[in-house]
């Protein structure tokens, strides 16, 4: 590898002004929505925008005192570690097939996955709604968790395909010859040897799971199922307007356990958020 | 490709044939019962009036409304405008910052904070826009001390200036999607080839142009494929921001499907429009996606 040295023509000037720029415009919102979060509620919505904000923990006592916000904190994680359990018991195997079996029909199964992806939330939402509501899941976290895990099936099949397929074929035949079957090469073998691949696949199903928004709304039409995304979406409060301070905190606590994730797995990212399709 | 078995025990030839769609079959099952099912009793309900529990049938009635409604054409064209800038901007930020990025040792410990605006839930960012820009004032204010414009815009007062605070949201939320891919994309691409063009004295825009870019190219079709997908589908940003306004021209498909079924309860017609937009999307993904699949994997 060529290291870095200093080229003609490419000012290292230019280049730090272009990703400083583009370094505060990422930052500068983040943080003072995290000033929103700390201060009183009268400095939010002003006439004149407020920068130096008084420091004020009055979000936080509204959240512990009027919202249950423990509860849409808990229902979020039971939703989507469910949906993710279920993703990775269907995907799994699915993903084993597609990578290592040659057979009539892979290619288009394989497709047929894949562009479940590209459905639209809102194509499937009336018909959901009914099924579900037929089904009395209406409210349920069952719901949400059949729907997210449904939402990434294929990103998760697909991630964890691709992850499968750089396995060394001499591993499994070794096996296979000692007279393993299939299915205990599939466990003892198949799924250690791509484990990055499927925490890969898990982190980012959880993650699309917790921002998941348009079938929260129909599913969770009470309390009792909201989580995280739509909770925020109802902190508008009725006769007070929209809650900012009480939003700003409630989406820091759903970003600090996303943030930590994606550092985990920061160098598989890429090759995640692309079903496997570019190697990073 | 990978069927090389050398000890076959006890299982039946059949058995072994049927082995791969056997593992299949769980994960076939459940994805038909959230795609063909519904989008069976879309087509099903599309042929309704639907009045709460009263049913009455109209046979192609929602269909032949739908064609003649304002406000459907309207909400294609405004995904499509709304996607179509959004799309564009976006991929030119973060090729433009992945190209600076990707070689420089000392960004490469400080990607993550290029990357923060996407681990923020999509309702929040939506929040975090709608106060910058109409509840706080915040954007014109800075504009304002700018010296940019005199005084407070009402961004929910124009046309195009709603329609900026989307694209504005979404640029800023899903820049980082791409840049993380084609920072990847620009990694594991042959330095040998540009350092080779760098010796014979090519300038850096010359070699991003003519060598990197090309060489970026199934990965570009990939990210911007799959981010395209995910753009006419805008939902959130819209029901948080705008509702629609002014006068419709924020409406995305999937905002006027939700309206036209959970708002105003015409349930048929939204599994009408539901429908149009799934032949949209299957000719899309037949089509487009397909080919970037493809190119992508070799």
């Amino acid at each position: 590898m060529p290291k870095p040295r200093k080229r003609r023509g490419e000012s290292l000037i230019l280049r730090y002004l272009v990703l400083g720029t583009w370094a505060l415009v990422c930052m500068l919102p983040i943080l003072w929505f995290l000033s929103i979060g700390f201060r009183p509620r009268t400095e939010v919505i002003t006439p004149q925008p407020i920068y130096w904000p008084t420091f004020s923990l009055d979000a936080w006592h509204l959240l512990m005192s009027d919202w249950p916000i423990a509860r849409y904190l808990r229902n979020s994680v039971i939703a989507v570690a469910g949906s993710v359990v279920i993703d990775l018991v269907l995907g799994i195997p699915a993903a084993y097939a597609l990578a290592r079996y040659d057979f009539k029909g892979r290619e288009d199964i394989g497709f047929f996955i894949l562009s479940t992806r590209m459905m639209a939330p809102a194509i499937v939402a009336v018909p959901i709604f009914f099924l579900f509501k037929t089904m009395g899941l209406l409210d349920s976290l069952w719901a949400l968790m059949l729907i997210y895990a449904a939402i990434n099936l294929s990103l998760v099949t697909w991630i964890i395909r691709s992850y499968m397929m750089d396995i060394p074929k001499e591993l499994e035949d070794a096996a296979r010859t000692d007279g393993a079957s299939d299915l205990r090469i599939l466990w003892e073998i198949i799924i250690p040897a791509c484990l990055p691949g499927i925490i890969t696949a898990a982190v980012i199903a959880a993650i699309f799971a917790i921002n998941e928004f348009l079938f929260t709304l129909l599913i969770a039409s009470t309390s009792r199922a909201y989580t995280m995304s739509v909770a925020l979406a109802n902190f508008t409060g009725g006769s007070d307007g929209i809650i900012y301070n009480a939003i700003a905190l409630v989406s820091f606590i759903a970003f600090v356990p996303i943030l930590i994730l994606v550092i985990l797995i920061q160098k598989h990212l890429s090759r995640g958020l692309t079903m496997g399709a570019v190697k990073g | 490709m990978a069927k090389a078995t050398p000890k076959p025990r006890r299982r039946s030839p059949l058995l072994r044939k049927a082995f791969p769609y056997l593992l299949l079959t769980p994960a076939l099952l459940y994805l038909m019962a959230i795609t063909l099912y519904p989008g069976l009793f879309a087509i099903y309900q599309s042929l309704f009036v639907v009045r709460f529990l009263s049913w009455t049938w109209t046979g192609f009635g929602n269909y032949s409304a739908i064609l003649q409604d304002r406000e459907f054409w309207a909400a294609l064209g405004n995904t499509a405008i709304i996607g179509a800038i959004s799309l564009s901007l976006q991929t030119a930020i973060a090729l433009t910052i992945a190209y600076f990025a990707y070689r420089d040792p000392f960004i490469r410990g400080w990607r993550i904070v290029y990357l923060m605006p996407m681990l923020f839930m999509p309702s929040a960012v939506a929040f975090i826009w709608k106060l910058a820009f109409n509840d706080g004032r915040v954007i014109s204010d800075l504009l304002m001390s700018l010296g940019l414009i005199e005084r407070n815009v009402d961004w929910l007062g124009n046309i195009w200036l709603a329609r900026m605070t989307l694209i504005v949201a979404d640029v800023w939320q899903w820049t980082p999607f791409l840049f993380i891919i084609f920072v990847a994309g620009l990694q594991s691409q042959d330095q040998e080839i540009e350092e080779a063009a760098r010796l014979d004295g090519a300038s850096w825009p010359a070699i991003f142009w003519n060598i990197s870019l090309p060489m970026m190219r199934p990965i570009i079709v990939v990210a911007v494929t799959l981010r395209g997908i995910d753009i006419t589908t805008m939902f959130t940003n819209v029901y948080v921001m705008t509702q629609g306004s002014p006068g419709g021209a924020t409406e995305t498909m999937s905002y006027f499907i939700y309206r036209q079924g959970f708002r105003m309860f015409n349930f048929g017609y939204a599994s009408a429009a539901s429908v149009l937009m799934l032949i949209l999307t299957i000719v899309i993904a037949q089509t487009v996606v397909k080919r970037a699949f493809r190119s992508g994997k070799s």
